[in-house]
């Protein structure tokens, strides 16, 4: 007994004595990299978990801004450094992490996490400490409903608004041209469905009659019941809600049962360029379209030079090039942005200065409004004779979109 | 056995007034996020020993009960305005006891069935509300996720009431397994964790004293879940509803002892702090998954009777040997 | 150009019913597949008393071990089948005798649950370092190959994947009936006590009866590879299925497993198509709990003292 409390009081104390010790050393002390001194950006990105092939690639885009901005001497003559650690796809570790980074190692700003799963926990911790949040990802509805003004989602329209470049095009049409009938496809997570149902109210406003409609769960493991109803109906239009796997899934389903719509547009998936065609076959892209923020090959401000740096730090060819990294390094010309039209760097100027403008990335020009929605539109990118090309708006389209789809198997 | 009762609730106080007093030294945010979170799984974990630890019942499917504590806070509060921010913290006990009221039938349905079929049901359940809180859209938001108000705490002192609240909870929760152990609950709780038939032949309560550790158990889980969903400020059904979450209690009371007061915590304690600790600084990878199978195989094979009543037993033994040696 | 258009024989009320059976086939040519998967699992409870947690994660494994036949060497998987077959009932070995068989007598039902559960994430942490968490999809050149019989699509891949799994059950029911190991272990299944006093060695029944037990998983998990994209977390959507299916055959009973396999997966396919695919997978947890309430033991399965 008295061994048994002896080790038992011994335990405790020495507990509480390390934790003590360990918050008070980091509470009080410790100052920020201050006027001079590295810019420390911290992130906290998903590099293990559901997560990790996009964060990855956002990993990559972070690296490869700081790198190129080093080697001209920095932000405002500091040289930035990038604490990036691993959320491991978790919200909860994603909120310990930006604490950690907040105000244990007193980074002086903060970069976004991939999906908007972790934005909103993340960016409201932010908030609270007055961190600007630029987020490269995570633009599903929740995110702008919280009303943060610290809060930029960095690519051109909030997520579920992708989809208006191609009903404009549709609507772009002539009449009779126009498809009559549409078939909705939708995966349920924050973003897909929400941006096909909002594509099938604008189209159904214009006249056009829609004659499926069926959400389906993340794990759903067979499309061919949906996808079997759909070619039953014989709509002109196919819409896909989609990510990744299941975008794959529903061409294969539609070549199986031997239908082919006259237009289909997928959210998701169709706009990879190197796994999309391996997975469903490059001669049954033909005509599918896609919307994009950046794509190989686009002209916008700065994009040569990063696929170049890219391509030359990592390998491959511009269409092996992930727009999760494209996103994240238009992040970082926004930092950049703004040094070099206030000439200071803190969260504070970055909050207000981004809020008014509009800003040259290379995934277009961007502005925002209070809530940190964008105010511009993605581009359409369709597949022609096994390139992604650019197609919707007409101004700075590369190619004419093809319209009807060819059908399976080019 | 006159000392030990003194003891007992002297350690309790103790332990109780040092975590309590620790935000007044002006602990970093990061230290008392980290603490917060060992703070829920501490109560989880001493919840889940009710029923997996002296009832005998290992249940997997505890975070089913998490998830439905978590929307019911996030949903009452769609309806209802958050002003000072402690209005969730109030609604707890109802969450609690309505959880706790859910648990009912689900108890006396699943406590038909023993030890691996009962895991078997557990999980089971977990995966239902999992995919009821996907496929309910319209109550709660689906895939999309749902929403609470962010708690209008002042930034500095931030995390020091969810901290305090979850303190009360752990109290609480020691509390319930403390009195159940010094009571006739405890003894036929043990009946029923040794041979459930043959204190059933011998007039143990059997029934009411299953369902009961059951409800209680699930009633504290869902406090935990609420809290949890109030720090977050926005959940989804793959979080709320996360089998890890499971995995990491069911671990925490093994390595800290099952059947104890005190080994849930331990165990919680130790784990919490260390996976937070180092996911945070080793960058993380894949293998914290790894690593958390690993230890908990190791646990289960090398010290299947946990942390605690290993060390009990070790200087049980070397008393004995004194004894036997002194003679 | 548009494609050649497949029309509805008559007119649109039949649509329904045309949904339905093509629902009912898809089931069934599914069946299979689980079938094999759930008599791995059940033929495992029924020696060791073990309820393998890990049944979905080794399924998974097969398939990432066929894809990755696939990918780097080029094999089919159907070809691949008997050489992940063989790695995987060493792995299954490995498993039990590192793993379940330190387990002691007192604790071993409670704990052999959770031990097969933690095998499972481990393994699924060991998958994604390896493979990394992107959806994988084994995509032969044939994939995409389809019959229309009468009007009803059946796709190749999944008819050669339900043909297989005859044939794996057909085998699985030889070696139990015709060979002095499968004697053994119908015999420990049936009664362990008088196995043992009889002669039987119940460790090594054991072991070999988990090596087997996961190398069925490993077979299925080649061709499920094929029907569906899978990920190191696949193993979770799996296990509740399969667990679903054995209860409702009965524990340790294989025929059962075959029975409850396609019972559950005709129904949740029909619920998929007559309803909607959002509550297909409740299915499998509304027959559990009809199970539960109606008929703890199953389809076919004996009351196991201690278990139910």
């Amino acid at each position: 007994m008295k061994t048994d409390n002896r080790l038992w009081t011994l335990g405790l104390a020495v507990t509480a004595a390390a934790t003590l010790v360990a918050g008070c050393a980091s509470g009080g002390g410790g100052t920020p990299g201050g006027a001079s001194g590295p810019l420390v950006i911290g992130a906290s990105v998903s590099l293990t978990g559901d997560f990790s092939d996009s964060g990855k690639a956002i990993q990559r885009g972070y690296q490869l801004w700081a790198n190129m901005v080093n080697a001209k001497g920095g932000i405002l003559g500091r040289q930035v450094k990038l604490t990036i650690v691993d959320d491991a796809s978790s919200p909860t570790q994603v909120v310990t992490n930006y604490q950690n980074l907040i105000n244990k190692d007193h980074v002086d700003l903060t970069f976004g996490p991939f999906s908007t799963l972790l934005t909103i926990p993340a960016s409201q911790v932010a908030k609270r400490y007055g961190y600007a949040f630029l987020a490269p990802a995570g633009g599903g509805p929740a995110v702008f409903q919280l009303n943060l003004n610290n809060f930029f989602f960095v690519q051109p329209a909030p997520t579920i608004q992708s989809g208006n470049v191609f009903v404009n095009y549709l609507l772009s049409l002539p009449a009779d041209q126009r498809p009559k009938t549409a078939a909705y496809a939708e995966l349920d997570d924050p973003f897909s469905a929400p941006l096909a149902e909002n594509i099938r109210q604008k189209l159904e406003a214009a006249g056009v009659h829609t004659v499926y409609k069926q959400v389906y769960p993340s794990e759903t493991m067979d499309l061919s019941p949906v996808m079997g109803a759909i070619a039953a109906l014989h709509p002109d239009l196919v819409v896909g809600g989609t990510q990744n796997e299941d975008a794959y899934d529903q061409v294969k389903s539609l070549v199986q049962l031997k239908y082919s719509p006259k237009f289909m547009f997928q959210s998701n998936g169709a706009n990879s360029p190197l796994e999309f065609p391996d997975k469903v076959g490059a001669a049954n892209t033909e005509g599918i379209m896609a919307p994009a923020d950046w794509y190989p090959g686009s002209t916008a401000a700065g994009s040569a030079e990063f696929t170049a740096a890219y391509i030359k730090a990592y390998g491959g060819t511009a269409q092996s090039v992930d727009d999760s990294s494209a996103e994240a390094y238009a992040v970082g010309q926004l930092v950049s942005a703004v040094a070099a039209k206030t000439g200071k760097i803190d969260n504070a100027t970055i909050i207000s200065t981004l809020h008014s403008n509009t800003w040259p990335t290379l995934l277009g020009n961007l502005s925002w409004s209070a809530n940190g929605a964008p105010a511009g539109e993605f581009n359409l990118v369709q597949w022609q004779k096994g390139t992604l090309l650019l197609v919707y708006p007409t101004s700075i389209a590369h190619a004419r979109p093809e319209a009807p789809k060819p059908n399976w198997g080019g | 056995m006159k000392p030990r009762l003194a003891v007992g609730p002297l350690r309790a106080i103790v332990f109780f007034a040092v975590l309590w007093s620790l935000p007044v030294f002006n602990l970093a945010h990061w230290a008392m996020n980290m603490l917060v979170f060992t703070l829920m799984f501490a109560v989880m974990s001493s919840a889940w020993n009710l029923l997996g630890g002296f009832a005998g019942y290992p249940s997997l499917g505890h975070v089913a009960f998490f998830g439905i504590g978590a929307y019911a806070e996030v949903l009452w509060f769609h309806h209802h305005g958050i002003t000072t921010g402690y209005e969730p913290f109030w609604l707890l006990p109802l969450i609690g006891i309505g959880v706790a009221v859910i648990g009912l039938p689900v108890a006396a349905l699943a406590m038909r069935t023993r030890a691996d079929v009962f895991a078997i049901v557990t999980i089971t359940l977990l995966f239902v509300v999992q995919t009821l809180a996907y496929n309910l859209r319209g109550v709660t938001g689906g895939a999309q996720g749902a929403a609470i108000a962010a708690a209008p705490f002042p930034a500095a002192t931030y995390e020091r009431p969810f901290y305090d609240v979850l303190l009360v909870l752990l109290a609480v929760a020691m509390g319930l397994t403390w009195a159940s152990m010094r009571s006739k609950v405890g003894l036929s709780l043990a009946a029923v964790r040794a041979d459930e038939d043959k204190a059933a032949g011998i007039g143990v309560r059997v029934q009411t004293v299953k369902l009961l550790a059951f409800c209680v158990s699930v009633g504290l889980t869902g406090m935990v879940g609420a809290m949890w969903a109030y720090y977050e400020g926005f959940i989804y059904p793959q979080f709320a509803v996360d089998p890890l979450i499971t995995v990491a209690i069911v671990l925490m009371t093994f390595l800290g002892g099952r059947a104890t007061l005190w080994g849930p915590i331990i165990g919680a304690f130790i784990l919490e702090l260390a996976q937070q600790y180092f996911a945070y600084s080793l960058g993380g990878s894949q293998f914290y998954l790894i690593a958390y199978a690993l230890v908990f195989l190791i646990v289960m094979l090398v010290l299947p009777r946990g942390i605690l009543p290993s060390i009990q037993d070790r200087i049980r033994q070397r008393r004995r040997r004194r004894a036997v040696d002194a003679t | 150009m548009p494609g050649p258009r497949r029309r509805s024989p008559t007119g649109a009320g039949d649509d329904h019913v045309h949904a339905l059976i093509q629902g009912v086939i898809l089931g069934v040519l599914t069946a299979g597949v689980y079938a094999l998967m759930a008599s791995g699992q059940t033929l495992i409870f029924g020696i060791m008393r073990v309820v393998n947690m890990a049944q979905g994660a080794m399924v998974i494994l097969g398939a990432y071990l066929s894809y990755q036949m696939f990918t780097s060497l080029g094999v089919d998987p159907f070809l691949a089948i008997p050489v992940t077959t063989a790695v995987m009932f060493g792995v299954g070995v490995g498993v039990q005798l590192l793993f379940l068989r330190p387990l002691h007598a007192e604790d071993k039902s409670q704990l052999s649950v959770l031990v097969t559960f933690a095998v499972a994430l481990l393994v699924e942490g060991l998958m994604s370092v390896t493979w990394n968490t992107t959806d994988r999809g084994i995509n032969t050149g044939y994939v995409n190959a389809s019959w229309t019989v009468f009007g009803y699509q059946i796709t190749l891949v999944r008819l050669w994947a339900f043909l297989l799994s005859l044939a794996a059950l057909a085998l699985l029911y030889l070696v139990l009936n015709r060979t002095r190991f499968g004697r053994a272990v119908r015999a420990s299944v049936q009664n362990p006590e008088s196995a043992r006093l009889l002669g039987v060695e119940s460790e090594r029944v054991a072991a070999i009866g988990y090596g087997l037990g996961t190398a069925t998983a490993a077979a299925a998990g080649s061709v499920y590879g094929m029907l569906y994209p899978f990920n190191p977390g696949s193993h979770y959507d799996l296990i509740s299925r399969l667990l679903s299916i054995v209860l409702l055959g009965g524990l340790g009973s294989i025929g059962g497993a075959v029975v409850g396999a396609l019972v559950i997966s005709v129904s949740s396919s029909i619920v998929a198509a007559a309803v909607s695919p959002i509550w297909s997978q409740m299915t499998f947890f509304v027959v559990l709990l009809l199970v539960l309430l109606i008929r703890p033991r199953g389809l076919f399965g004996t009351t196991v003292r201690g278990a139910i």
